[in-house]
């Protein structure tokens, strides 16, 4: 019985990272769903991946003035930057 | 002026109007190739052709997609195409689909929306785990996860099968994930 419940989970965690962001309202996901009100790890696990993505959207790295400067420079921009 | 406009003036040769575009997608574009290259020098190169691609193709641009989407596309294929010719770094192999996913090992995370925000020592965090993580695996995760394209749209880009597309993205999801939990787990 514990085989088959992890083998459950462990097709769940899958399924889940293929649909998660897409419609979970499909026909196919209505299982997941199901699965996922009544099982602990699961949602444990859905939520620590929407919680990765959502640390990963917020991380961002800046352009320099330097960079920008260069950028316009190469591409002959260089007298549009304050227009 | 909105974004269609300038454009228009853009492909009707006015400079000005070009500038605007280069400024308007220059810190999405370098954000967006940084995280791939993970590289100050490689992401501000990947930014430069992908700008001067644009005002090479401007005139051609239908309009069918968004701008920000052939953007996208540029930076990913060109980031990928110097990830290939530069293969000395050893990435972490995901080919053990089974050890990506450990259910006797899913825990709560101590992590809360304030922390997300402060993002400061999450940065650090996950900027290892994204090292780890091949470039090949980081551009599907960028543009479905971060970017919001479709599975279709993403394999469209980067010329990969839907269910390849399916395959890399749900590896590194489940990678990133497992890095982070070594932080963020507790009640194990």
């Amino acid at each position: 019985m514990e085989h088959n419940h992890k083998s459950t989970c462990k097709e769940v965690m899958n399924h889940i990272c293929d649909t998660l962001g897409e419609d979970l309202n499909s026909p196919t996901c209505t299982s997941i769903k199901n699965h996922l009100d009544s099982c602990d790890s699961c949602q444990k696990y859905y939520k620590s991946i929407s919680q990765t993505i959502q640390v990963y959207k917020k991380y961002e790295w800046k352009v320099s003035p330097e960079a920008h400067n260069k950028l316009l420079d190469i591409l002959g921009l260089d007298d549009c930057d304050d227009l | 002026m909105n974004e269609n406009e300038i454009i228009a003036k853009a492909q009707a040769g006015d400079r000005v109007a070009l500038s605007q575009l280069v400024k308007l997608y220059e810190q999405t574009v370098y954000n967006f190739a940084y995280k791939i290259c993970r590289d100050k020098e490689k992401a501000e190169h990947t930014m430069q052709e992908t700008f001067l691609s644009m005002v090479k193709s401007i005139k051609q641009f239908s309009g069918k997609s968004k701008l920000s989407t052939w953007l996208y596309t540029v930076v990913s294929n060109h980031c990928l195409m110097m990830a290939r010719s530069n293969k000395k770094h050893a990435y972490t192999s995901l080919d053990d689909e089974d050890a990506l996913i450990d259910v006797k090992n899913i825990t709560d995370w101590d992590i809360t929306p304030d922390k997300i925000a402060e993002n400061s020592e999450l940065g650090d965090i996950l900027d290892e785990a994204i090292k780890k993580l091949s470039p090949e695996y980081r551009v599907v995760f960028m543009l479905r996860d971060i970017q919001g394209f479709s599975t279709e749209e993403t394999g469209k880009a980067i010329g990969l099968s839907v269910p390849a597309v399916k395959s890399r993205l749900h590896r590194a999801r489940a990678f990133l994930r497992n890095e982070l939990n070594k932080t963020f787990s507790y009640g194990t």
